[in-house]
């Protein structure tokens, strides 16, 4: 199978299948990580790209428990996520559903599981993200690709201007 | 009349859900092509290309150049880098918001050496 390596030098990323898999080493105890990963007031923090502010509308940890996390973009603009924990097995797993809250995305849900693993005071995060086909996961890594192609070939636009 | 228009980003994702034009993006983003040129690849007839060049061009995704007869193909940037902001969200999500996650985890351990509630001065 076909194994597409994505991500950056911190976060190991790559597609696996209908699955994205993202792996991270942090150097810290697991229960930090899975305190810090699972409260309401501290997603807040970590949440979201840098500059984005986080609000959590409702996140309850525990099978059955509903989240609906709201990014608010630089541009002013609001990206709401939701879903629904399926597993919950503090420090070790989390399961949940994660669907895109808007028009368009709304209808299909994505299952994020969250394995922590305790290397010794750090801990390895395995988020492994299955979308509802290989074709979904395709489509959005080829839109990805594309639009960094596009930021290359502005760069390139730019150098050019410069004469 | 305006009102019963899809929304732009409705009307860019309708564009993108086909491989076909997918792949004349990836291609256009590469330098701009004639009809011709972007039917090669594909198991198709010129007009068939055409019919999907429409549907990107409705889109605003790419536009036709100006030159004589062979009027090339261009990408356009805006609508299509909106889709993949929205579209990638989910990795660069994640990539992003795990740096913060070290960032904070970090902040908050140097706060536990000094004083185990972090507000212990």
């Amino acid at each position: 199978m076909a194994i597409q390596q994505l991500g950056n030098e911190r976060t190991t990323a790559y597609a696996d299948g209908a699955d994205l898999v993202m792996e991270r080493i942090f150097d810290a105890p697991r229960d930090l990580v899975w305190r810090v990963m699972n409260d309401p007031e501290r997603v807040t923090h970590w949440w979201g790209p840098k500059g984005y502010t986080t609000t959590v509308e409702e996140m309850d940890v525990r099978p059955g428990g509903r989240w609906r996390w709201i990014n608010h973009t630089t541009g002013g603009e609001d990206a709401p996520f939701r879903g629904e924990y399926l597993e919950v097995d503090p420090p070790v797993r989390s399961v949940r559903t994660f669907i895109f809250d808007v028009p368009g995305f709304d209808d299909r849900a994505a299952v994020e599981s969250m394995v922590l693993e305790d290397l010794g005071g750090r801990t390895k995060v395995t988020a492994r993200t299955r979308f509802p086909s290989a074709e979904d996961l395709e489509g959005a890594l080829a839109m990805g690709m594309i639009g960094g192609a596009l930021d290359s070939y502005d760069r390139l636009a730019d150098e050019i201007a410069k004469g | 009349m305006d009102m019963q228009r899809p929304d732009p980003l409705s009307l860019t994702f309708a564009a993108l859900a086909d491989p076909t034009r997918r792949a004349i993006l990836a291609r256009l983003a590469g330098g701009e092509a004639t009809v011709k040129e972007l039917a090669e690849p594909f198991d198709m007839t010129q007009p068939a290309i055409s019919k999907h060049l429409r549907v990107l061009e409705r889109a605003g995704l790419i536009e036709q150049g100006r030159q004589a007869q062979w009027r090339p193909r261009r990408l356009r940037a805006g609508p299509l880098r909106d889709v993949a902001d929205w579209v990638g969200q989910y990795r660069r999500h994640w990539e992003a918001s795990f740096d913060r996650l070290d960032d904070y985890l970090r902040e908050l351990q140097e706060e536990g050496e000094h004083g185990d509630d972090g507000d212990d001065r």
